[in-house]
């Protein structure tokens, strides 16, 4: 094969299959990126759980394929100047000139390279590049680390009553961002939060569309020059509505970024491995902050437009905090039914996010 | 004559087997164990207890801590053996540390038996040193009605040495003066911090008494010993600089209970009897201490004395006795091949401790008001009045102690960092 291409294009599309590629494998060609010279010029990392490929405009003047040990390829592009640079190869060997610099490193063949299979549209869903980063920002925090509990380290997307939702939940907290969606096919996968922390970064912040097929155990997540291929997590995700209350007690609206505020300067004194509690005491139409940990004690009032009872309550300020920053708008309603009942954060109209948090059981 | 530092390290003679003693003494008994060969070790019954604590007549047939039973009883067939009673135990190290304070403010429990007294400054209210370690001793003896030995030194490492010299109910003392004398002689395994791994080392190095071991030369001991061979050559030169803290007890990392059972287990009734009865005590030390776990593991041995152990994280921290004994018995099932397999020893262990006094509810697993009423009152119940005061009806008829496990080795592990 022979290409000739921009430095920066290459770089760009290098950088965003790398991350499907294997650290360290068992095999070498599975630490190596997939180049194949076609119509134009595509880049595929696979490591089975996570396929990207990518494709770049390129001059081809010869037709062919290979593979290239990511870590020495990138690292040699990298530090190429800014100009053209072709890549050829002949006899196994891969030739990368750019300007004065010549590179000629061993390839590996590309016909043994497990490229991502091909798969059916079983079901599709459309949406806006922009939008579908914004959901995965507002759940990929509530995602589990607990390899025990495997669906819960991934994210549910389903598509139910002329919406999509995004559900992440590790036990303590839960988080739900949903969007309308006219005409679009029920889907209903769970796709691992490492998977998804990738695609957030490749996503751009565009009205470009994503779209996002499922199939068999994989979900594909197809865009302008990149398609994503995702392994999906078996079993049932845990039944998320059935955790939220139907009524509240108490129901507060607040600024978001005096209590986000708040919660930070108050999570200050309770160092986090103690696990000493922000308490909230609701009383009228004001709420206090409040924490006491060994080395003091802090206290500050915010006022808030309260609409039940008093109440007061502990949390993990994390809990609190890791919600209220994906949150865009500037006021939020927050909602509690007891001590020991989980608080939920709602936008004051609409319903295009939830968080659910459970809270902290202070001993009397 | 004031010196710059004084330390005191008071240890009770043959702890649990005294406290047994003078508790029977006092409810009427005319026999005094502590003048008989007698033992306190594991239920009399079953096979395999172990001696937890001897008598000094019992010493004289060769009975050691830590043997089995049936060896002990072959050397000494008149043996006395009494089980275990671990809130007598909490009950007699609490009135001992209430006597110590007031000897100084600065008290460090070490483990249930044993405690250093920063006695430097002391000495304007309370006198010379040796004398009041002489009050202290009789004071124990007069009131409490067991024998302590107090180790006098500059620090807590020769109080702790000069508290092993001779016992019972005596007062040593070991000033650095007197290091060469007291200390060198003895064998090198007696200094702290030496112990089954590194004496036969220092031996193969021919060194044999603390005074070869102060004597040495750095090269050789850095050589087979690496970093702690400096360590070790301080301590026998009596140099340690460590703190008597108010509670210097290495924060706990675990509660476990485990048990040797004194018949073959093969069904999974009884199994899980068991295993209910160990969750039991384990967890009342748990609420006992305010703490709750997250991770709980269970062991087993069976016949042929292989052993093995599964562990599994909870969603949410718990101190249930119910919800640690359910994940204690989905342990067992994986782990267990069938009736088949027959086991003589379970243990069970929850560590990942957080306090109750904060407790993160969990979606996953539902805090239950109700579940946790239950405890606090059998709690109550069994702290008031013994812990078979109460027993669970799965226990009735089952030949099994509703509530197994002794002394909270672990709520004063003896290896605290005191040099």
């Amino acid at each position: 094969m022979k290409a000739i291409i921009q430095k920066q294009q290459l770089l760009d599309a290098i950088v965003m299959v790398q991350k499907a590629v294997m650290q360290k494998a068992t095999l070498p060609i599975l630490e190596g990126i997939y180049l194949e010279a076609g119509e134009q010029l595509t880049l595929v990392g696979n490591c089975f759980d996570l396929g990207i490929a990518c494709t770049a405009d390129a001059d081809i003047r010869e037709k062919g394929a290979i593979v290239i040990q990511a870590r020495m390829f990138g690292e040699i592009i990298r530090r190429l100047p800014d100009a053209l640079i072709s890549i050829e190869t002949a006899n196994g060997k891969v030739k990368i000139e750019c300007m004065n610099t010549v590179f000629d490193i061993k390839g590996m063949d590309a016909e043994s390279y497990p490229l991502p299979p091909a798969y059916q549209e079983d079901t599709v869903v459309t949406l806006s590049q922009g939008t579908f980063r914004e959901m995965i920002h507002q759940t990929l925090f509530a995602v589990s680390q607990d390899d025990n509990r495997r669906i819960m380290t991934g994210i549910l997307l389903e598509t139910k009553d002329g919406g999509m939702s995004l559900v992440a939940l590790d036990g303590f907290r839960m988080a739900v961002s949903r969007m309308l969606l006219k005409q679009n096919d029920a889907m209903r996968v769970v796709i691992p939060g490492r998977n998804m922390s990738e695609i957030l970064k490749i996503l751009n912040n565009s009205e470009e569309e994503v779209r996002i097929v499922k199939t068999g155990s994989m979900v594909a997540f197809e865009m302008k020059n990149c398609r994503i291929v995702s392994k999906t997590i078996d079993g049932e995700f845990m039944n998320y509505h059935g955790y939220i209350p139907t009524q509240y007690e108490t129901v507060v609206v607040l600024n978001r970024r005096e209590f986000e505020d708040s919660l930070e300067r108050a999570s200050l004194i309770s160092s986090d491995d103690r696990r000493y509690p922000v308490r909230l005491h609701v009383t009228g139409d004001q709420m206090i902050v409040f924490s006491t940990a060994e080395m003091g004690s802090s206290k500050e009032n915010i006022g808030v437009r309260n609409e039940g009872g008093d109440l007061q309550i502990g949390f993990n300020p994390k809990f609190l905090i890791d919600a209220l920053k994906v949150i865009p708008d500037d006021n939020i309603k927050l909602s509690f039914n007891s001590q020991i009942g989980p608080a939920i954060i709602n936008p004051i109209e609409g319903e295009r996010y939830l968080f659910l948090i459970l809270p902290v059981r202070i001993k009397a | 004559m004031v010196r710059e530092r004084t330390v005191f390290h008071v240890d009770v003679n043959s702890a649990y087997l005294s406290w047994e003693a003078v508790w029977r003494l006092q409810h009427g008994s005319t026999l005094d164990l502590r003048t008989i060969p007698s033992v306190v070790g594991g239920d009399a019954e079953s096979r395999h207890g172990i001696v937890l604590t001897k008598s000094i007549p019992a010493k004289k047939f060769g009975i050691q801590t830590g043997e089995v039973l049936w060896q002990a009883r072959q050397k000494c067939p008149n043996l006395v053996v009494v089980p275990p009673n671990y809130s007598l135990y909490m009950m007699c190290h609490q009135a001992l540390l209430d006597l110590l304070h007031d000897f100084s403010p600065n008290v460090q429990v070490f483990s249930i038996d044993e405690a250093f007294i920063e006695y430097t400054g002391s000495e304007s209210v309370q006198g010379d040193a040796v004398a009041a370690a002489y009050r202290l001793k009789d004071r124990i003896r007069n009131e409490l009605g067991f024998t302590v030995n107090v180790g006098v030194g500059p620090n807590k490492l020769l109080a702790k040495m000069a508290g092993e010299f001779s016992k019972p109910d005596k007062v040593h003392t070991c000033w650095p003066e007197e290091i060469a004398s007291k200390m060198w002689p003895l064998p090198v395994g007696e200094l702290f911090g030496v112990g089954r791994a590194t004496t036969p080392k220092l031996q193969r190095l021919n060194i044999m008494t603390i005074g070869d071991l102060a004597n040495a030369p750095d090269e050789m001991l850095a050589r087979h010993l690496k970093s702690y061979g400096a360590l070790l050559k301080a301590s026998a030169q009596g140099q340690e600089f460590s703190d008597v803290g108010p509670d210097f007890r290495p924060p706990m990392k675990g509660i476990g209970n485990s048990s040797t059972i004194p018949f073959d287990c093969d069904t999974l009734q009884e199994a899980k009897l068991v295993l209910l009865s160990l969750t039991e005590m384990v967890c009342m030390r748990l609420r006992q201490t305010g703490l709750c776990a997250r991770l709980v593991s269970v062991s087993i041995r069976n016949s042929s004395m292989n052993g093995r152990g599964h562990q599994h994280r909870m969603d949410a921290a718990t101190d249930n006795t119910f919800r640690i004994y359910e994940t204690a018995c989905r342990l067992f099932g994986e782990m267990w091949q069938g009736p088949s397999e027959k086991i003589r020893n379970f243990g069970v262990r929850v560590s990942d401790l957080s306090l109750a006094d904060f407790m993160q509810m969990s979606i996953l697993q539902p805090y239950d008001e109700r579940k946790k009423r239950l405890d606090d009152t059998l709690d109550r119940i069994r702290f008031r009045y013994g812990t078979q005061s109460v027993q669970r009806a799965a226990f009735l008829a089952s030949g099994i102690a509703p509530v197994m496990g002794g002394v909270p080795e672990e709520n004063f592990p003896v290896m605290s960092n005191i040099v």
